[in-house]
């Protein structure tokens, strides 16, 4: 895993303000199909998400480096997204079984 | 000249290095215990073995502060009723009992305690990856500690070590210096853990490969991904139950809409795999010593290195059969149930690795060897009775009984502390140069195995006939159960006295040890003991597995050629 | 890096073989540390994710009380930061310390402007009577767990503006080591990783502003 790095990687400043206005222009259609498009609802928040995980990779790939870096530290970023879903959709199994949402007691 | 091609962890690429054998001296001139003295010197130390003992200490005094509150507990509970205490501090008493052993001494026993004296030793590194942060981690640990001292002076804690809502929130007791000082602790256990996994990565001896890691270090590597991905749940937790007490933020109070359970997901989230953050350590440690004393290579050694990973993972995974009768609905209690059967392969695949592992050995009865057989002993005990308590019929049973008391005594004091007593049996000779007495040490391990015994099976039987847990009072006719306990927790009582006994005794008036007195082949064995501020007095260069017992010592005791000796 | 040399500069410590094995070190644990930040607030997240699932119409009522237009502001304005953190790391690299210094100050700047911001929309919920938990006295919307979205939303938005603070110290203090000189393009270190954790605060914050502010 630890391959050869003796030369970091730098990014030219052009490609750093390119990702950077790609991330200003996401911002910017994230706010409007919000606002000024009436997606029906399960949708309108898979499009949220969707540009967000969008910007999300661009910053992890591009500011942080890991598109250059050892696949490591992609991996342990990607190991910590699976156990943040497992968290959640395990304890939605039984969050969303419940007879009684809040339980009585 | 010898030669030996390797790969360096730090360029992975392979390469023949010149190395020549580096016998350790068995006096010592210069050894971390001497090179700088006082107490500054040890408090501002970077050492990551003075900061490991700085760790044994720590834990030694809460386990005392914990045995204590236990012998009171049980002796409480000699009679039904009354028998010395208020049933009102006899809560408090088991909770702080609960919450000192399991954050105080369980958790850090292991991985931030021995496992910071012997890591980088096994990888032939001069210290951990960030040794200043290593200070602050023992230091975020001691002021957590204090946060929970204030708490004991100011009304103390009555909730369980498991702080559920909604009796947490109402509690006249002090939750909140507790849910604080838990809070800090976890940064302590985070820190320790990242430092690890870094130190594994990245500072391995050249021709360490992950093939030829000592087992131990799998074990910590494994206890480190649990550290770093459950513990900051576990922080959150804590951090919302204080702001539930300061400001009401009813996310888990049912009197303001909020959904108990959920805090008992949360918290079980963090503290299902807080138990393989204790018990997998343990793991590792079986795995040295019973190598060591069977002279033997380990059986199936990537059955065991990986299956420690396994049992991290599938650890995350069934938090909810603690839950079984909390409420929660019944796919997932169906779920959880059928997970938590997943956790016994693993765990069977390592016990019969390790059972394999004596066969046709040339078995050495030392003290550290003793040990592991009561582990092995009364670990599958508890191993066995978890996979009943996972059984969703028998567990709305035996849910909140003595049954489940004696189940995880059985792991936890069975599988973590005995282990912890192996490697601290194993290792003394290493940390002070000195021996303990042989004899003494085999009466306190034989001490041990009887008193954990009469205490904890008992509990089983009464368990199982009803006798709930965390109770005051009880029926007459578990009055000899309770009773036989409680003369087995002063047996156990006695074992740990005459433990710390000679242990003392061996600092002043022990024999020497010498550099290897087990005949071990890990790397940690072929240094001064104790080692010099350094470790090595060379670079180590390995190349056989740590347990291959059919290669010469000399073999073992490899280093770059071309080094001069002071750095 | 066929040979290792034997000169040991002065940034590289006792127990590192060279430089690059120290870089590399350091950014597997920050890496690690941040896997820990993202399952504390993985936790938060699962909250809101619960009590989503549990009362959407609560969620779409009570995003109306947030104000799209400074959420969207104060994500332009954390963009931004981590742009120039990536700025700055770049300038470093080249070893152009004026440009390091510069590019600090400015990441310093807009994450005080993000703060700044996040404090006037606090202020206006407290005047509304929005004030988390049992304190909550807000009447505008008709539903008995109101008062847990603005809980988990200050939990949420309190947690994440922590980390700013915390952000904008650790940044001050790689700008005060700047100035001293101690970095160059063969020690950057520091700068390299607080910027990865500067980035991770931004990550947060793409994930907080359509949860909270964009459901309607």
């Amino acid at each position: 895993m630890s391959t050869h790095n003796h030369e970091h990687h730098i990014s030219t400043a052009g490609q750093l303000w390119a990702v950077g206005t790609t991330l200003f222009i996401l911002t910017i259609i994230t706010v409007v199909v919000a606002k000024f498009v009436a997606i029906p609802p399960p949708f309108d928040v898979v499009t949220a998400i969707s540009i967000a995980l969008i910007k999300a990779f661009l910053v992890a790939a591009f500011f942080m480096n890991l598109y250059w870096d050892v696949k490591f530290n992609a991996m342990l970023l990607i190991m910590a997204v699976i156990f943040f879903l497992l968290m959640i959709s395990i304890t939605l199994l039984d969050t969303m079984y419940r007879n009684d949402v809040v339980p009585s007691f | 000249m010898l030669t030996a091609e390797v790969k360096p962890a730090s360029t992975g690429t392979k390469k023949t290095l010149k190395v020549k054998r580096y016998k350790p001296s068995e006096d010592p001139k210069n050894t971390y215990l001497t090179d700088e003295k006082g107490l500054w010197a040890w408090m501002t130390t970077v050492d990551h073995k003075k900061i490991g003992l700085m760790y044994l200490g720590s834990v030694t005094f809460f386990f005392l502060v914990g045995g204590i509150l236990a012998l009171l507990l049980r002796t409480e509970l000699l009679t039904p009723a009354k028998t010395f205490i208020e049933a009102d501090t006899y809560n408090q008493f088991f909770t702080l009992h609960g919450a000192i052993m399991v954050f105080f001494v369980l958790i850090p026993s292991i991985p931030a305690a021995l496992g910071n004296f012997v890591l980088p030793m096994q990888l032939g590194a001069k210290d951990v990856a960030f040794p200043r942060l290593n200070l602050a981690s023992f230091y975020i640990y001691v002021i957590g500690a204090i946060f929970t001292f204030i708490a004991l002076a100011n009304n103390g804690l009555d909730t369980g070590w498991t702080f559920y809502t909604p009796y947490s929130t109402q509690s006249s007791s002090s939750v909140i210096w507790v849910t604080i000082g838990v809070f800090i602790l976890g940064f302590s256990s985070i820190l320790t853990g990242t430092n690890f996994i870094a130190t594994i990565h990245k500072l391995r001896a050249p021709g360490i490969t992950w093939g030829k890691l000592p087992l131990n270090l799998w074990a910590l590597y494994a206890t480190s991904i649990i550290q770093v991905l459950a513990t900051p749940v576990l922080a959150i937790t804590v951090l919302l139950l204080t702001m539930e007490r300061a400001l009401g933020i009813g996310i888990f109070d049912p009197a303001l809409g909020g959904d108990p359970v959920l805090f008992q997901h949360f918290f079980w989230f963090y503290s299902h795999p807080a138990v393989y953050i204790m018990a997998v350590p343990a793991f590792g440690i079986i795995s040295e010593v019973i190598t060591t004393f069977s002279k033997k290579h380990i059986f199936g050694y990537w059955a065991i290195a990986l299956s420690s990973l396994a049992i991290a993972f599938i650890g995350f995974l069934v938090w909810g059969h603690h839950m079984f009768t909390s409420g929660q609905s019944a796919v997932a209690t169906t779920v959880f149930s059928f997970l938590t059967f997943l956790v016994g392969i693993p765990t069977g695949i390592k016990v019969l690795n390790w059972v394999a592992t004596l066969y046709k050995g040339s078995i050495e009865m030392k003290t550290p060897m003793i040990y592991v057989f009561s582990f092995l002993f009364i670990f599958s005990i508890g191993g066995f009775t978890g996979i009943m308590l996972g059984t969703l019929s028998a567990d709305i049973h035996l849910h909140d009984t003595y049954y489940v008391v004696a189940h995880f005594h059985y792991v936890m004091m069975g599988g973590t502390l005995i282990s912890f007593l192996a490697g601290l049996h194993y290792w003394w000779p290493k940390m002070t140069g000195k021996m303990y007495n042989e004899f003494q040490a085999k009466v306190g391990a034989a001490l041990i195995f009887i008193g954990f015994n009469t205490t904890f099976l008992p509990q089983f039987i009464m368990g199982s006939q009803g006798m709930p847990r965390r109770y005051y009072n009880y029926i007459d006719q578990f009055t000899i159960f309770h009773q036989t306990s409680t003369i087995g927790s002063y047996i156990l009582g006695v074992g740990f006295l005459l433990i710390a006994y000679y242990l003392a005794k061996s600092l002043k008036s022990g024999e020497k040890a010498g550099s290897n007195p087990w005949g071990s082949r890990g790397l940690e064995w072929q240094t001064t003991s104790p080692p010099d501020f350094h470790n090595f007095d060379h670079t180590p260069v390995v190349i056989n597995g740590p347990y291959d017992y059919h290669r010469p010592m000399e073999e073992f005791q490899l280093g770059l050629a071309n080094e001069d000796k002071d750095h | 890096m066929a040979n290792h040399s034997t000169s040991h500069p002065t940034h590289v410590h006792h127990h590192f073989v060279d430089s690059d094995q120290q870089f590399d070190t350091a950014k597997l644990g920050m890496w690690v540390f941040l896997v820990n930040e993202i399952l504390f607030f993985g936790g938060l997240f699962c909250a809101y994710i619960i009590y989503r699932a549990w009362y959407p119409e609560l969620f779409q009522m009570a995003a109306l009380e947030l104000n799209t237009f400074w959420g969207a502001v104060n994500t332009v304005v954390l963009i931004g930061s981590s742009l120039t953190v990536a700025m700055a790391i770049r300038s470093a690299q080249k070893d152009q310390m004026k440009g390091l210094k510069i590019n600090l100050l400015i990441t310093i700047g807009l994450a005080l402007v993000f703060m700044v911001i996040k404090g006037f929309e606090y202020a206006h919920k407290f005047e509304l009577g929005i004030f988390p938990g049992e304190y909550y006295t807000y009447e505008g919307i008709d539903h008995p767990q109101a008062a847990i979205f603005f809980s988990i939303y200050y939990m949420l938005t309190g947690v994440h503006a922590v980390h700013v603070l915390i952000g904008i110290g650790l940044i001050y203090w790689i700008y005060l080591r700047a100035k001293k000189g101690e970095f160059s393009s063969e020690y950057y270190t520091p700068v390299e990783i607080t910027g990865l954790y500067w980035h991770l605060v931004d990550l947060i914050w793409i994930f907080l502003f359509p949860l909270l502010y964009l459901i309607e």
